[in-house]
């Protein structure tokens, strides 16, 4: 016998001691209950206490669960299903850091380019790999998870949290990286102006007035944003992020209304359809003022 | 190689006089912001004569001392649906309102009020064809005349010019202001952003369009001087009281934003920003085309060269689409709304449109699109470009 199969049966045996202690245990408890309390037990003639029925029944199956559990089969299953948990949070937990050494590299990356020239009004190397990398992860590993079929009774209900919650996430990162790109123009235009004041100074025209260096650098600033403006990145991610604002105030809408329809308040979509119905009639009798007026 | 010299003493010199000169200053503003401030807007007097719905008819009363109207055709002035009409009204000194009462102008304003959820199924055409018909019907009415001068600002502008395409029977002249007509240029950001909005989602999600939401982009067109640099100017002059007051009713105006109803909104950004069917004559409203050839009466384009928001591109191409022979572009220097707000420009632009109305006023006068039987004359089409320093130099 090999050292691992002596420490599995060890273990096992020991693990059959302690189930059938434990099942003795339970099989005591009814029998210890009255005699602590003092007091008599009850027969079903005498209106037997449904509080004690169920005790006693709670118990009883304890006892058997026990004893089962005992069973050397019954171990051996429950090992096999036992080291299945760990594999999975393997799994789960390779990508997750899998990913974030991922990101940590871009990181370092970027950091390592400042310092560097920086071209003025340029807006040609934007920086969006982290935010794609968190994309793709989350596409590719999280997302399943909030799309996985819901059964059961409040199914929908499940459906609508769990597509809430996964537009909220497409949400956010979306909005990460235009709150990114909003911020690009100020990280440029201080190196410019750092790179401006290093000019003026090797020319001996330095400004006196703080009030000076501040216009220059809401110049440069003012002069970065309208760049940005008109660039085709800066489009798509503003059109981008207010797509997905939308899709989650809509998911959110949903579960809202579901929540209102256990109360007595109508929902949204109720008041929408009541207003829709008051316009179209509204206008007809418009139109059927305007026939009998005979304009 | 010599070492830059950085007058490094003298920047810290200066910084010292600069703290001296805040700590004094944040002395005075306090007495400032913590005493009595005269903030309040739209202080012109005004009686609400119709309603309809949350939209509401204002006639300002001509003062006293007018004796009367210089021009007898009422205006009816129509701003837009974003922000509010209180903009005319901003302070007694820079009042567009009191200055056309003043010169003898029976003025009245559409108050569009705040639409809540329920206005969100109204439409463009529900604007013009029903409240504004309605309101032009009942001014007809009121002061017995067959037919009103119009004016419109910014979309109200828009608006104004379906309107008189579609019932150019009851407008008598037509002046628009930084109205925006063809959305076909890249030369404002606005339209650029515009054109990849997905407007059925917005819809879709918000019911109206929240007009802090709008804030929030105009905002961004310009972030720089929007939202750092005019409180930087704030702080520079918080010490100066006739400042403060009209920095605060500025921002008072700036950030009253109402909701736009969802259906106008995504009309007026599917069928004029994205497909810019305005200018070419195939916007329909209610089913029937807006044809700008049957704008035949006098019109009056005036917008701003800075104006970022309609800019000159998106304005001055409606005088040449119109059927009228009596048209006149006027391009001022300065943006969307120092028109109207600027002490400056307001010395020439109600004159403009006031001496403009004048000459128009005649009833008896032949309507402008069609040359009487016996003479032929040349359109009297007119393009000034007028610079306010030049003007002011000629004084």
């Amino acid at each position: 016998m090999s050292g691992d199969e002596s420490q599995g049966v060890g273990f096992e045996s020991l693990l059959e001691a302690w189930m059938k202690m434990a099942g003795q245990f339970w099989k005591t408890m009814p029998d210890m209950r009255a005699d602590t309390y003092g007091m008599p037990e009850q027969t079903s003639e005498e209106g037997q206490n449904k509080f004690q029925e169920s005790l006693d029944s709670m118990l009883k199956l304890w006892n058997t669960m026990s004893l089962l559990a005992a069973e050397p089969r019954a171990a051996d299953a429950l090992f096999k299903g036992a080291s299945v948990v760990p594999e999975l949070m393997m799994k789960v937990i390779g990508s997750g850091w899998e990913g974030y050494f991922t990101m940590l590299q871009q990181t370092m990356q970027r950091m390592g380019k400042i310092g560097q020239q920086t071209e003025a009004y340029s807006f040609n190397n934007l920086d969006e790999n982290i935010f794609k990398v968190w994309s793709d992860i989350y596409e590719k590993e999280l997302r399943p998870l909030f799309n996985v079929p819901q059964l059961g009774l409040t199914r929908f209900y499940q459906e609508r949290i769990g597509e809430a919650v996964d537009k909220f996430n497409l949400f956010q990162s979306t909005f990460a990286q235009f709150l990114r790109i909003l911020s690009l123009p100020v990280e440029k235009s201080s190196k410019v102006l750092q790179q401006q004041i290093e000019e003026m100074a090797q020319a001996g025209a330095l400004p006196e007035s703080s009030q000076d260096y501040y216009r220059m650098w809401i110049k440069i600033l003012e002069g970065h944003y309208m760049t940005l403006f008109k660039s085709p990145e800066y489009a798509e991610s503003l059109r981008e992020t207010l797509n997905r604002f939308d899709d989650y105030l809509i998911a959110r809408q949903q579960i809202l209304s579901d929540m209102l329809q256990s109360l007595p308040v109508p929902t949204e979509k109720d008041m929408d359809e009541l207003y829709r119905e008051i316009y179209q009639l509204k206008k007809k009798v418009k139109e059927l003022e305007r026939k009998s007026n005979g304009t | 190689m010599d070492q830059p010299k950085i007058p490094v003493d003298m920047i810290l010199r200066h910084l010292a006089e600069d703290a001296e000169k805040a700590k004094g200053r944040v002395q005075k503003a306090s007495d400032i912001l913590l005493g009595q401030l005269d903030t309040a807007i739209a202080t012109t007097p005004y009686d609400t004569v119709y309603q309809e719905d949350r939209v509401k008819l204002k006639h300002y009363r001509l003062p006293e001392e007018r004796g009367g109207k210089a021009i007898r055709t009422p205006l009816l002035v129509v701003y837009a649906l974003i922000n509010r009409e209180t903009m005319l009204d901003l302070q007694p000194e820079r009042s567009v309102v009191n200055s056309f009462i003043k010169s003898g102008v029976d003025v009245y304003m559409i108050d569009w009020g705040y639409p809540g959820r329920k206005d969100k199924f109204l439409t463009i055409d529900d604007h013009v064809n029903g409240y504004m018909d309605s309101i032009v019907d009942f001014i007809r009415d009121r002061t017995g005349h067959d037919r009103i001068n119009l004016m419109g600002i910014c979309m109200g502008g828009s608006f104004c010019v379906m309107y008189s395409a579609l019932h150019p029977e009851k407008v008598k002249n037509l002046v628009t202001t930084v109205c925006p007509t063809n959305f076909d240029t890249d030369q404002g950001l606005l339209h650029v952003w515009m054109k990849h909005l997905d407007a059925d989602r917005m819809i879709e999600a918000f019911g109206n369009m929240p007009g802090d939401l709008m804030n929030f982009g105009f905002l961004l067109l310009n972030p720089a001087r929007l939202m750092i640099d005019k409180y930087v100017g704030f702080l520079e002059n918080m010490d100066n009281k006739v400042f403060v007051e009209n920095f605060i009713r500025m921002e008072k105006w700036i950030f009253d934003s109402p909701d736009v109803p969802g259906e106008t909104f995504r009309q007026f950004i599917k069928d004029c920003y994205q497909k810019n069917l305005l200018i070419n004559s195939e916007m329909e409203l209610g089913g029937r085309r807006v044809i700008l050839k049957n704008i035949t009466m006098p019109l009056l384009n005036i917008y701003g060269q800075y104006d970022h928001l309609v800019p000159p591109g998106a304005a001055e191409i409606l005088t040449s689409k119109v059927g009228s022979r009596d048209t006149e572009d006027v391009c001022l220097d300065t943006g969307h709304i120092g028109i109207y707000v600027s002490s400056k420009t307001q010395k020439e632009f109600v004159p403009k449109i006031v001496s403009w109305f004048k000459a128009r006023d005649g009833e008896k006068r032949a309507q402008a699109g069609r040359p009487p039987a016996n003479r032929r004359s040349a359109p009297l089409k007119k393009k000034t470009r007028q610079s306010v320093a030049a003007k002011a130099a000629q004084r």
